[in-house]
């Protein structure tokens, strides 16, 4: 409570400071945009721009799950190994090429639910071993890809479910139906983020642990919560990977912990924790396919796109903390 | 109970288990007396065959060739996955190598050229046999060793040119084609690619749209693909990729984009997946190494090492270290490669160099 009361007095001034401080990234986003709309033609094409925002649909809801994270503070690398192990589990209990299942939404539930499982792990492994964030979710992280590895077997298994292959495939409105789900997952974020006490809570931990401690609320519970919800999201990340390639992959959620955390903090989230949110971390993962799309659009030689990509993720991220510079704020 | 760390004594400690573990392995390597190698008796020789990880299905195929010559010599095969770490590698050879190393035979793949050199020492100075296979730097010689028989790797040049041409007939001989290249910085990538630029100056009617790296993954192969479809459109007629991986990538990306059928993909590495798509008609055509064949002649080149029936010194030196043959895979023999599995008589002593494709230089 008084938390929020605290905060009400100087609301206008709070606000007007707050709206400044986050146009930086989706103006970033508008000017890298219409640069490379007036480099290429095929660029800002309809179906390049469908192609972007569907190329974004995975890399949204991991960074979904990342941000909860992130607002707390703490930072989460399980997701390499949660998607790997949920796209294992998957592919095996949908309709497949290696055993009889065929249990449809039922398995996408169950693989959703794994990632929650490995996700109350890292909170656990955190509130009560006291284990760093980053060591536990490394940890869980190999895990994962350990029971992926175990359900591998040597052998790929190939899904055949129809609905799971069309999620990629089928259209509505011009986007795949994995993007949707994105946008799914986004307002689900938002909605928990701004309206229930877990959203809020994970932005008080991450602003004043402390404080909050001291107001008599158990952060503890909290924490785990998050990390589970987290956990979910690359459940559901892990069966969207498996459902645009077909296959589950042990390596399907390679690199997507650090495009996440990139997206995110691209978008706005401090890594400092209490800052930002869902809809800056969607800007930011739509500022990350727009760059990888682009410098391939206007035909950047392969062999410089990985600094030129880095160079710029660098500049947006200092053009968009401009506005905290004055603010004396001290940067580890 | 609190246990409290004092530095000196920590240090005390490790210094001594280290010392101790010094001792440990140098004892058997001192015995081991290169003179009496080649005098074991098969049912004393030790088989270990060592990859990356068992979470891919080339890899897996290479081990259980290993388990197939181990079973037709009434072995068994010790496999050992390192999950691509090059420090893990190191410390699975140490540890193999700490042990009894007099019938020991080694097939392993070292993580990258780099690696390769404290294998080959280790293996050297325990006595060991080894066979190493893909990575070496290009100055470190098998014939300079002893106990380091072979090295056998694939042309990747060749590769490369082999499944650009297949590419290049199946569109007819003219029309756009795009290219995914591997890690860019790896050997494998570079050769491949140097592979379909040969093959695009002998198929002067086709031309190479765009070249961007997937990195060997299938699902940058899917991102990159769909980009490039919507630069190119339809002048794309066929896509060359450096690996199947990306190949399936690609076909998943083309059934996305409602092309399926109507562009030709090409990759390497024949994987399970890529072989029935080659079967099916959905890819035009893959080249395979022989992941079972890989994992049985490391164990069987040195295991007629061990037991005498070869002798080291009388290798021929284009044999030492070679280019093994690959095979191209089309529609036509896809069949065959389906069901990966080994041919007895290709591990007989008196065979294993058939393979031999030519000397690495």
């Amino acid at each position: 409570m008084t938390v929020t009361t605290g905060a009400a007095v100087p609301r206008r001034i709070i606000r007007r400071g707050t709206a400044f401080r986050d146009a930086g990234p989706p103006v970033a986003l508008v000017v890298i945009f219409a640069v490379f709309a007036a480099l290429s033609p095929q660029f800002r094409s309809i179906a390049n721009v469908q192609n972007i925002v569907d190329a974004a649909a995975v890399l949204a809801v991991v960074t979904c799950g990342i941000t909860f994270v992130l607002m707390m503070g703490s930072i989460d690398l399980s997701s390499a190994g949660v998607m790997g192990a949920s796209a294992l589990t998957v592919s095996l209990l949908v309709a497949n090429n290696r055993n009889d299942n065929d249990l449809g939404l039922l398995g996408i539930a169950v693989a959703v639910a794994m990632g929650c499982a490995f996700g109350f792990l890292s909170g656990l492994a955190l509130v009560t071993l006291k284990v760093p964030s980053f060591m536990a979710t490394l940890g869980v992280s190999a895990i994962g890809l350990g029971v992926a590895t175990l359900m591998f077997a040597g052998v790929q298994p190939n899904i055949s479910d129809v609905m799971l292959k069309s999620w990629a495939i089928e259209r509505f409105l011009g986007l795949s139906y994995l993007t949707w789900i994105a946008a799914a997952c986004i307002l689900a974020g938002w909605l928990i983020q701004r309206y229930t006490r877990l959203g809020r809570y994970a932005y008080a931990i991450g602003g004043a642990e402390e404080v909050l401690t001291l107001s008599g609320v158990r952060v503890k519970p909290y924490k785990v919560a998050v990390f589970t919800l987290a956990g979910a999201f690359y459940g559901l990340a892990g069966v969207m990977v498996t459902s645009q390639l077909g296959a589950g992959l042990v390596q399907a959620g390679n690199g997507y912990d650090f495009s996440a955390i990139t997206a995110a903090v691209v978008g706005g989230t401090l890594l400092t924790g209490g800052r930002g949110g869902i809809l800056h971390s969607a800007v930011g993962v739509l500022l990350v396919m727009v760059l990888t799309n682009g410098l391939v659009q206007v035909g950047v030689s392969p062999y410089w796109q990985g600094g030129v990509e880095g160079l710029i993720v660098v500049a947006a991220v200092a053009a968009a903390v401009i506005p905290q510079r004055r603010r004396n704020q001290v940067v580890k | 109970m609190k246990i409290e760390f004092r530095p000196t004594a920590v240090l005390l400690t490790l210094s001594l288990a280290v010392a101790g573990l010094t001792a440990c392995s140098e004892a058997p390597a001192g015995e081991a007396d290169p003179n009496a190698a080649g005098a074991c008796k098969p049912a004393d020789v030790k088989l270990v065959g060592q990859v990356r990880n068992e979470s891919n299905p080339y890899e897996a195929s290479w081990l259980n060739g290993g388990d197939a010559f181990a079973k037709s010599v009434g072995l068994t095969q010790q496999r050992l996955t390192y999950g691509g770490d090059s420090t893990k590698q190191q410390e699975q050879i140490s540890q193999i190598l700490a042990g009894d190393t007099k019938c020991l035979v080694m097939n392993v793949l070292p993580n990258g050229d780099s690696d390769t050199a404290p294998i080959v020492k280790g293996a050297d100075k325990a006595g060991a046999f080894l066979v190493t296979q893909w990575n070496k730097p290009a100055d470190l010689k098998p014939s300079d060793y002893k106990t380091w028989i072979s090295h056998i790797t694939y042309n990747g040049v060749e590769s490369g040119k082999q499944i650009g041409d297949a590419l290049a007939k199946s569109i007819g001989g003219s029309g756009g084609i795009i290219a995914l290249q591997g890690v860019l910085d790896t050997a494998a990538a570079k050769d491949r690619f140097a592979g379909l630029q040969e093959s695009l100056k002998a198929n002067p009617g086709v031309q190479l749209l765009d070249q961007q790296t997937a990195n060997f993954s299938r699902a940058e192969a899917l991102t990159v693909t769909k980009t490039l479809l919507t630069k190119h459109g339809d002048k794309i007629k066929g896509i060359w990729t450096a690996n199947d991986d990306m190949a399936l990538g690609a076909l998943e990306a083309l059934q996305q984009a409602g092309k399926s059928g109507k562009v030709a993909v090409v990759g390497i590495d024949a994987v399970p997946d890529a072989v029935t798509a080659v079967q099916n008609g959905t890819m035009t055509a893959t080249v395979s190494s022989d992941g079972t064949w890989q994992g049985g002649i490391g164990l069987a080149i040195g295991f007629c090492a061990a037991t005498g029936k070869i002798k080291v010194a009388d290798i021929a030196a284009d044999n030492r270290a070679f280019f093994a043959e690959q095979f191209l895979i089309t529609k036509d023999n896809a069949a065959q490669f389906a069901a990966p599995k080994t041919d007895p008589a290709d591990f007989d002593c008196a065979n294993v160099f058939k393979r031999v494709a030519g000397p690495l230089k």
